[in-house]
């Protein structure tokens, strides 16, 4: 009904053509809904005849037998029709939160991680776990009840207009009213429920950002100020939600005002027509027992217009996630090249995070050699965690190739080169689990012996050994626990435990003390042997056993060579060189 | 239960509103089973008036029957807007509560939480003890009291007719809520446990994407998040199957009431001692009294999640902080003289972190501490700031010991960079301001101007304005660092901690911040935490520390003339 007057919105057609994955489903809760509602006709005319034998013609329970036996197995029906059916709306619902959510995850796995800048995790967290949380009344409630709704009433009034056509006559009359003024209000709500949606999710990410801030708040002295605020923005919610629920409310007020009025109008109007013997108690009697059953579906829409608005809301953020832009994927991924000896060209690299922001890479040729060391070095913001991250193919290049062995990158399968890599970030990222889960991030089925003898040459081995509860250790989310150091060698050790041709570190020993350095880069050095290393590096000190500097400034190489010969060459390199260590 | 008696005390500021929804939706309920009923008994009495050819009132029956239509509609409304204000107030107010709760247990206790859980916790659990009060404690003081009044109606009539009602009230109201209940409670429980487990493995998989796709990993965080997603519908799936038995079982009920009141009253009116209005009325008031019970068994289903939230809230609401705070405080020092002697410190289940800790600050004095990573410096910052209690030795803050003093205080004279600085979801502006929120443009300016980060800020379109945080700029590391800096300085209090100040930093920059720093920290207490060599020649002591000792003390010279290890731990640099 609310299709021929609403427009509907975007997401809720997307929502809409969601439903087609479970049409069978769905079509079998409306089917058992509409048989509820036979079933409830049936009984009503039952017990008005029965009641108009004893009433009127003084009859017995002998007489009135068949019909008292009748009752109890008809209630019985209904209630299992009911239990079924809300199994079977459930699973409709359920089938499409599950596909919706993986769907989700999957689609910010294939955008990759740059697509998340700024670390929106725990906004997007909410929208993937509470978002799709909140469609389930759409599919489970509003939608098999908006065909309920179309044949239930329908059939009551055709069961009415034999035995009271006044009666059906104010039905007719006062049903349209109800989706009209539910329309008419929820239209309002609707865009009131936008916002609220807003306030919501800003409301959550306000609590999680203080509460994950605390500490910082804490230094401050302003933990307590904040209690404050918090105060003041739940009331914010408040406000928001309440101004909802007072058009919902609204709207049900004027549903219950049209359905119970009608009910008490006929009433009054049956009775004085069986004064005047106008009418047959039993068809009376019907009329009064139907009454409030033909407006009830009518009525159990507003409340479930409230979950399609709620389903709404979420689904434009929803869709807004599964829409995150996509790099254009081969169909058939190009299989890999053997990779040894390991040639990497990047040629005429350009890359930049948005059509309108302005180039991170711009230009970058660069070759890198089989077993070759090559250092990269430059002021931050220079694109250096940028090369590397179109290196393990996070991003592809706007313009240029990434080739690998003469293959374009942009063309292979990327897990299967990503197998060959193996990458230390500026800030590694530990997961809630153990150490022992976390070290064998790559090779899931490592033995004890491998990790711990990966422990030991990323040199945590020692600390791990100390710990009581050794790999087993429960470590919380970014490495809750452990200092910096220990997380940056627990990160150090995956990559011991993956046996990779090509290794990318980004400032490997940024944060470590001068003797965990020696003991990291002794590590490294080991590792190194035979392979291809590109090191973002950021003490100078680090740079003499390279083969190359690259050093980099505005996305772009400006030189590169020697240590020694840069060192002399009285470029940016020898300016950062003299400012004494570190670039 | 005790949870419960927990939960109806912290209600109980709230009571005025609770009692008000309670008595309101009394009322709308007597309003319609008394429609029902006396609409039946209306149109029979005038049915048989009319065959019988009897005279009959027939005017205050009809305005009965209107007023009770009206009173019920417009009563429905003010329950439902005395209700949900009455529980988002409590909403409101439950999560100051548990603020105020956690807010003394950061950073030292809440390390163990991950985020996402942490996360889950606080707000979705409170969330869901909204189904305490509106969906629980309302509907079944309402059932309660609703339902005596209806049986002691029904006995006025007919003791039988209220016995029989009464006992399928009950199975309606009770039995069937109570099996529903528990049946679901293991399922409900895990949909709590596991929606948390899959906020964390979503949070999880999202901020470590870059090493999940490295290590070829992500199929298995996907593989995860599906499993825990399956597990999850399936459990909903199960309550949703009882909520399907306890709605067809109240419906169920409800028309046996009508049948057995029917089956009760025949006889009756055949023998004279009922009237045939009578039946009609008393068999109308049996089915629609069930609708009193109708929220009952969905309200008990949600029962076993509520409680496991309500359980999981307290738990960490009465976890005790890390430092215990004094009695009667003592008032603010004069001049921050800090003073540690001997200090020790361990946490619970290792060994110690710090030993035999001696340290100096004084008003215009500058100290670094170096040493390896793991050799307890930022410990020492936590013990300095009152985050973590030491065990043993003596820290004194103007002569008096520093539990004397309260954690405000002692923090009021300290400001902070530390080594993971953290933004908050605001502008930069807010950012900075959190430090000292009554300091002005030009201090907040002068500030950011002595870390290095000013320029950088106003080449933003935004400025200062420019959002941060999750959802802001993308800021470097060191931009997050420098803005850090900028905060502690705005603060602008006599004792100034730096942890890693200068990493990632490059050199020539690091040098003119430490030299703008050490200009403003004239005449304040300095102590900074650093890996890096820049500066220490400016500083009048330099720690060495190596497993939670200080290993070595003096000025950067002595050091390096006199300490072997010293000189090897800077060789790299040179």
């Amino acid at each position: 009904m609310s299709e021929d007057i609403t427009e509907k919105p975007a997401p809720e057609q997307r929502l809409n053509l969601l439903k087609n994955r479970v049409k069978p489903t769905l079509l079998l809760a409306v089917g058992l809904g509409i048989a509820s509602g036979f079933v409830l006709i049936a009984q009503a005319l039952i017990v008005a005849g029965l009641v108009h034998r004893v009433m009127i013609d003084g009859s017995g329970y002998r007489e009135v037998l068949p019909q008292l036996l009748w009752l109890p197995p008809l209630m019985l029906a209904r209630a299992g029709l009911s239990w079924i059916s809300e199994r079977v709306a459930f699973a409709a619902s359920a089938t499409i939160r599950q596909e919706v959510r993986n769907d989700l995850f999957q689609r910010l796995l294939d955008a990759g991680p740059l697509q998340l800048k700024g670390d929106r995790a725990g906004e997007v967290a909410t929208v993937i776990v509470d978002g799709v949380e909140a469609l389930e009344g759409y599919y489970s409630r509003y939608l098999p009840h908006l065909a309920v709704m179309a044949v239930v009433p329908l059939s009551i009034l055709a069961a009415v207009v034999p035995a009271d056509w006044i009666s059906a006559g104010i039905m007719l009359f006062s049903a349209p009213f109800i989706p009209f003024f539910t329309i008419l209000i929820g239209r309002g709500a609707e865009r009131l429920n936008q916002r609220q949606w807003q306030t919501l999710a800003r409301l959550g990410g306000y609590f999680l950002d203080r509460v994950n801030g605390l500490a910082t708040l804490r230094m401050f002295n302003a933990s307590r100020r904040e209690a404050e605020m918090i105060a003041r923005i739940s009331d914010d919610y408040r406000r928001a939600t309440m101004s909802v629920l007072y058009m919902a409310f609204l709207s049900a007020l004027v549903l219950e005002f049209f359905a119970t009025v009608s009910v008490a109008l006929m009433a009054v109007v049956i009775g004085f027509r069986l004064l005047k013997g106008g009418m047959a108690f039993q068809d009376g009697f019907t009329v009064l027992l139907l009454a409030p059953e033909f407006y009830l579906p009518l009525r159990l829409m507003g409340n479930y217009y409230h979950a399609r608005m709620e389903a709404i809301g979420a689904a434009e953020r929803i869709f807004n996630l599964l829409d995150t832009p996509l790099a254009p994927r081969p169909a058939a991924p190009h299989p890999l090249p053997p990779v040894s000896p390991l040639r990497i060209c990047l040629e005429d690299v350009c890359f930049r995070y948005s059509p309108d922001s302005p180039p991170v890479i711009d230009g970058v040729t660069l070759n890198l050699a089989q077993g070759e060391r090559v250092a990269l070095v430059g002021p931050s913001g220079a694109g250096k965690s940028t090369l590397a991250a179109l290196l393990l193919g996070f991003a592809l290049p706007e313009q240029g190739r990434v080739l690998i062995n003469g293959v374009d990158l942009a063309q292979c399968d990327l897990d299967q080169w990503r197998r060959h890599v193996a990458w230390v970030p500026q800030s590694p990222h530990l997961f809630h689990g153990t150490i022992g889960d976390n070290i064998r991030l790559g090779r899931q089925d490592a033995t004890d012996t491998d990790v711990l003898q990966a422990a030991s040459r990323a040199r945590c081995g020692e600390f791990i050994a100390r710990l009581p509860q050794g790999l087993d250790t429960v470590i919380g989310e970014q490495g809750a626990g452990l200092s910096g150091g220990q997380a940056r060698r627990i990160a150090l050790a995956r990559v011991f435990l993956k046996d990779s041709p090509l290794i990318i570190t980004d400032e490997p020993t940024a944060g470590l003390d001068a003797h965990s350095e020696t003991l990291v880069r002794e590590a490294l050095g080991e590792l190194a042997q035979g392979r291809t290393v590109l090191s973002i590096a950021h003490r100078l000190a680090t740079l003499e056993d390279t083969d190359r500097v690259v050093v980099m400034s505005g996305g772009r190489i400006i030189e590169q060579g020697h240590y020694d010969d840069l060192k002399g060459a009285g470029g940016l390199f020898a300016r950062m060189a003299a400012a004494g260590e570190g670039a | 239960m005790r949870d419960i008696l927990r939960l109806l005390k912290l209600a109980w500021p709230y009571r005025a509103w609770l009692s008000a929804a309670l008595g309101l939706s009394l009322v709308t309920l007597f309003a319609n089973v008394g429609l029902l009923a006396l609409s039946g008994w209306f149109i029979a009495a005038m049915a048989l008036a009319g065959i019988n050819g009897t005279p009959i009132n027939y005017h205050y029956p009809a305005a009965g029957i209107r007023t009770l239509a009206i009173g019920r509609t417009l009563g429905r409304y003010a329950e439902r807007v005395v209700s949900h204000q009455a529980s988002l107030r409590l909403l409101a107010g439950l999560r100051v509560w548990i603020y105020r709760r956690i807010e003394p247990l950061a950073p030292a206790r809440l390390e163990s939480y991950a985020s996402g859980d942490l996360l889950s916790r606080i707000r979705a659990d409170i969330d869901s003890l909204d189904n305490f009060y509106l969906r629980l404690l309302a509907p079944v003081l309402t059932a309660l009291c609703s339902s005596l009044l209806f049986i002691l109606f029904l006995w006025y009539f007919n003791s039988a007719v209220a016995l029989a009602t009464g006992a399928l009230l009950l199975a309606a109201g009770g039995f069937l809520p109570l099996a529903v209940h528990l049946l679901g409670r293991k399922p409900g429980a895990r949909v709590t446990q596991t929606s948390a487990e899959l906020r964390t493995a979503v949070v999880d998989g999202l901020r470590g994407m870059e090493e999940l796709l490295a290590y070829g990993a992500a199929g298995r965080q996907k593989e995860r998040v599906v499993e825990l997603n399956r597990r999850l519908l399936a459990d909903q799936a199960r309550l949703a199957g009882l909520a399907g038995v306890s709605a067809g079982g109240v419906g169920l009920c409800s028309g046996l009431a009508l049948w057995l009141a029917l089956v009760i009253s025949i006889p009756l009116v055949r023998a004279g001692s009922l009237t045939g209005p009578q039946m009609v009325m008393l068999a109308l008031f049996c089915q629609a009294a069930f609708e009193a019970v109708l929220p009952l068994p969905p309200a008990f289903r949600l029962l076993g999640q509520t409680l496991a939230a309500a359980r999981r809230i307290f738990s960490l609401a009465d976890e005790t902080p890390a430092v215990k705070e004094p009695r009667e405080p003592a008032q603010l020092p004069e001049t921050p003289l800090l003073t540690l002697r001997g200090v020790g410190f361990s946490y619970s289940d290792s060994a110690a972190t710090l030993v035999g800790i001696d340290l100096d600050l004084a008003p215009g004095r500058k100290v670094a501490v170096v040493g390896t990573s793991g050799a307890g410096k930022s410990t020492l910052l936590a013990l300095l700031l009152r985050f973590r209690e030491y065990d043993s030795g003596s820290m004194t803050m103007a002569g008096r010991e520093i539990r004397e003093y309260d954690g405000e205080t002692v923090r009021r004279l300290m400001a902070v960079a530390s080594q993971q600085p953290f933004l908050f979801n605001a502008t930069l502006r807010e950012n900075l301001l959190i430090a000292r929120p009554e300091a002005s443009e030009e201090e907040m300016i002068a500030a950011a101007d002595i870390a290095g980060v000013h320029d950088e800020i106003a080449a933003f379109a935004q400025g200062y304005d420019t959002p941060a945080g999750e959802g802001g700029v993308k800021l470097s590391g060191g931009q997050i660092r420098r803005l850090a800096i900028a905060r502690a300085i705005l603060k602008d209090s006599p004792v100034l901690l730096l942890d890693e100040p200068t990493e990632g930093v490059d050199a020539s920059a690091a040098r003119s911040l430490l030299e703008r720093v050490f200009s403003f920290a004239e005449g304040r207490a300095l102590l900074v935490i650093t890996h890096s060599r820049i500066g220490l020649e400016a500083m009048d002591e330099v720690l060495l520390m190596d497993e939670g000792r200080i290993v070595e003390r003096g000025s950067h010279a002595e050091l390096l003339a006199r300490s072997r290890r010293y000189r090897d731990m800077w060789e790299l640099d040179d």
